[in-house]
């Protein structure tokens, strides 16, 4: 079995459904999505205009289920959809799409062009015309159990060290406990402070925890090859630990398609309801800060500012909970031209930072988060995706800007009330 | 010949505003449905012009086009057409007259060759030898000839210059037929209309004077901007017409509650024309305001096409059988076809093959 342009054909045709259909029939051909889409902005390139990346899809619905398109196919006058076209969609659909959600927002008749590139990929990698880069990623996400080959020893390393740092127990595999919180593999590679932050936070808020052996990996690359079969596998993983723990939340990491493959896709993607609830950690942060069980002392007078992750604001609709955290805790505090819901992407989301050979497309289009960054002058970028934390870190570094990029959950951990009680020496 | 002086010294010199100038500027883009912008364009442009030689030649007419122009609503903004352009010769309007007239036109047609615009209003016979209008001793036919030669652009002013008009009308003694018929190499534009409606002809100078081109035109070769609906379409008696409320004379209930006169045989339906927008005598209103139908005066041959009180024709048979018939015949097709289509995604998602990580590794 290997994949074949008839076997992505199959898979578009299962894809193509009632919303699919509505939107390529509704859709009035404005060019809004371009506008609004990172990629054409920066490189005023007309094949980036979102749309437009779905035009072998939108083709095939037409010739297959509308009657004008029968027609035009049986008497030759629309062509078939072929594997070069489809190879030649290839850097539309991966390279220059993070399934941010921009596009969605601005179409003024509502269509979610975003859920259809989502759709579209499904097709591409049945075809074979996916990015060397991800599915180099999904594979090792499948077969080691995470797309940055980090495994139970590597945690196992990092929560030793968090334990020796914070002089708290950091609990695996506690049954029975209320939250289970996921990561990312970020977070347990490049940036393991968060193990030590949450520790520290759920101490001081009294919240009962544990991470899982069998299911800590949060990050979900066949959500961004765009497999649901892969998707699945990678996801059931957590949900059978969920289940084993009998935990009654998973918490999603400070990662955005995490976020969006546990919160939105994954029930779908499993067949069945969870017997547990998923929220993302700054949402429970939130919760704990407006029961008062999160207090903070201390402030960082550092101006700083909030990179909004897509998954979040847009498709997530978390927008408030984050900015409620960093009043309390950042006096100086400016908004970017464009935060919150309309904030424009890092670049690398829905595996562009997986795919190698994106990455000069993906500096080029940083322009725009510089001249966000610019436009405020702030000196600590904070932010609630450890994707978007290594693009930023990336970008900024290549345009030689002087910005610390910080995760939300750690600033906060690091102004808790009992903050010097917690450290060990 | 005087150096044409600019559109602003002139305007100046006769005491007019500008903010009337650039109030006309605002309400010319607006007419011609420009981009909101246009305006201060329209104003930038038209103040620096040079005002462009304007021959006008009128051949087998009523005067009722000029007298529409320059006897609308004054002062007006349309009156400023004559400020836009240099006038050179106008017969009915020029104090010359015999052989000082004349000469006026042919200095006029040398010295701005290729540069000026050619305006004509009536026919032009063409039965024995164009004898049925002359002026100066020639014919209409050969007078066109030569000024249309060295013009940059011909206005076909009112219906008879456009499309023939009542000369045309049938049996047509003189041979009468419109200015299009006989000069087929220079830009022509219809501003057609019996008369034509004044905003519209000044509409179109400020568009040739701006934009240094003539105005998108239909089919017809009038403006798409002023000609582009029916009178109908932009009737306030629509909502009657929609509710199926007529006048059947014109003294009954319908008539006086203002419903509509498709019966009493308005040409609405099937005039393309600005009367419902644009209006006439200052925005007082137009016929049908007034009770009357449209007579379809700014459409081809609208004598010849019956009475204006003969209603236009309308489907003989009851449609509404039919129309249920086929709208029930296209919904059970829809359900025939959808159900196909929803069959064909099942059987995808059937035979689709699970994909599996060797598929990522088989390539």
């Amino acid at each position: 079995m290997s994949t074949s342009l008839q076997r992505g054909i199959t898979t578009l045709l299962a894809q193509i459904d009632a919303p699919v259909a509505t939107f390529f029939s509704t859709c009035v051909h404005c060019g809004l999505c371009a506008e609004s889409c990172l990629f054409y902005t920066e490189t005023q390139d007309p094949k980036y205009t979102p749309i437009h990346k779905l035009e072998p899809m939108r083709r095939l619905w037409q010739q297959e289920y509308t009657f004008w398109g029968k027609l035009l196919k049986k008497v030759g006058l629309s062509k078939p959809v072929t594997d070069e076209e489809l190879a030649e969609w290839e850097p539309l659909v991966y390279d220059s799409c993070t399934l941010c959600g921009r596009c969605s927002l601005a179409c003024p008749v509502g269509n979610d062009i975003t859920y259809m590139v989502r759709k579209m990929r499904e097709g591409m990698v049945a075809s074979g015309h996916a990015p060397e880069g991800l599915k180099g990623a999904t594979q090792r996400a499948i077969e080691q159990g995470s797309p940055m080959g980090v495994n139970l020893k590597t945690l196992k390393a990092q929560i030793k060290h968090a334990e020796k740092e914070t002089g708290l127990t950091v609990p695996l595999d506690v049954e029975g406990a209320d939250y289970m919180m996921v990561l990312s593999s970020a977070e347990v590679a490049d940036y393991p402070e968060i193990i030590s932050a949450v520790t520290r936070i759920f101490k001081q808020a009294d919240v009962s925890w544990t991470l899982a052996s069998d299911g800590f990996e949060g990050t979900n690359s066949g959500i961004q090859i765009g497999s649901s079969d892969l998707a699945a596998d990678i996801l059931g993983r957590i949900v059978h630990a969920a289940e084993r723990l009998k935990v009654k939340y998973v918490i999603s990491p400070e990662c955005g398609h995490a976020y969006t493959a546990l919160r939105w896709e994954g029930p779908n993607l499993i067949g069945r309801p969870y017997p547990f609830q998923v929220i993302h950690i700054i949402e429970l942060l939130d919760e704990l800060r407006s029961s008062e069980r999160l207090k903070t002392d201390s402030v960082d007078e550092t101006r700083m500012t909030f990179h909004d992750p897509c998954q979040m604001v847009r498709r997530g609709g978390v927008i408030e909970q984050p900015r409620n955290l960093l009043k309390q805790v950042a006096p100086n505090f400016v908004e970017m031209p464009d935060a919150g819901v309309q904030n424009w992407c890092c670049g690398g989301g829905g595996g562009v930072s997986a795919n190698h050979r994106a990455e000069r497309l993906r500096i080029k289009v940083f322009s725009r988060k510089k001249s966000q960054l610019e436009a405020v002058d702030a000196k600590l970028l904070v932010t609630s995706c450890s994707n978007c934390r290594t693009m930023l870190l990336d970008g900024l570094e290549l345009n030689r800007m002087d910005v610390e990029v910080i995760g939300l959950t750690e600033l906060i951990a690091d102004h808790l009330t009992d903050n010097a009680e917690g450290k060990a020496s | 010949m005087k150096e044409h002086e600019t559109l602003e010294q002139r305007l100046h010199e006769q005491g007019v505003s500008r903010r009337s100038f650039l109030k006309f500027c605002a309400a010319m883009a607006t007419m011609m449905a420009l981009p909101p912008g246009s305006a201060t364009a329209i104003a930038a442009v038209l103040a620096k012009v040079k005002r462009p030689s304007v021959i006008w030649l009128s051949f087998q007419e009523c005067t009722g086009c000029t007298e529409s122009l320059t006897r609308s609503h004054s002062p007006t903004l349309e009156s400023l057409i004559f400020d836009m352009v240099s006038l050179d010769y106008h017969h009915t309007l020029q104090a010359a007259s015999g052989h000082a007239a004349e000469q006026a036109r042919e200095d006029a047609m040398k010295e701005f060759h290729g540069q000026y615009l050619l305006l004509v209003d009536g026919s032009i016979p063409l039965k024995d030898g164009g004898v049925y209008s002359t002026i100066a001793g020639r014919t209409n036919l050969d007078m066109l000839q030569e000024a249309a030669e060295g013009a940059a652009a011909i206005v076909a002013v009112g219906s008879c210059a456009a499309f023939g008009g009542l000369p045309n009308a049938q049996p047509n003694p003189t041979g009468a037929v419109a200015v299009s018929d006989i000069i087929k190499d220079k830009p022509i534009i219809n501003i057609s209309g019996c008369p034509p409606i004044p905003a519209v002809i000044t509409g179109v100078l400020a568009h040739y004077l701006t934009f240094g081109a003539l105005p998108a035109l239909d089919d017809q070769g009038r403006p798409k901007a002023f000609y582009g609906e029916t009178i109908h379409d932009r009737c306030y008696r629509r909502p009657f017409y929609d509710q199926g409320k007529f006048a059947k004379t014109f003294d009954d209930e319908g008539a006086r509650n203002g419903w509509c006169l498709y019966e009493l045989g308005c040409k609405g339906p099937t005039t393309h024309n600005a009367c419902a927008t644009t209006k006439w005598n200052g925005g007082a209103g137009f016929p049908i305001e007034a009770g009357h139908g449209c007579l379809g005066c700014s459409e081809p041959k609208f004598w010849d096409v019956g009475s204006f009180y003969t209603p236009l024709p309308a489907p003989a048979a009851d449609v509404t059988a039919f129309a249920q018939a086929a709208a029930l015949a296209g919904a059970a097709a829809a359900v025939v076809l959808s159900t196909a289509d929803r069959a064909k995604q099942r059987r995808a998602q059937r035979t689709r093959q699970k994909l599996t990580v060797s598929d990522l590794k088989g390539e």
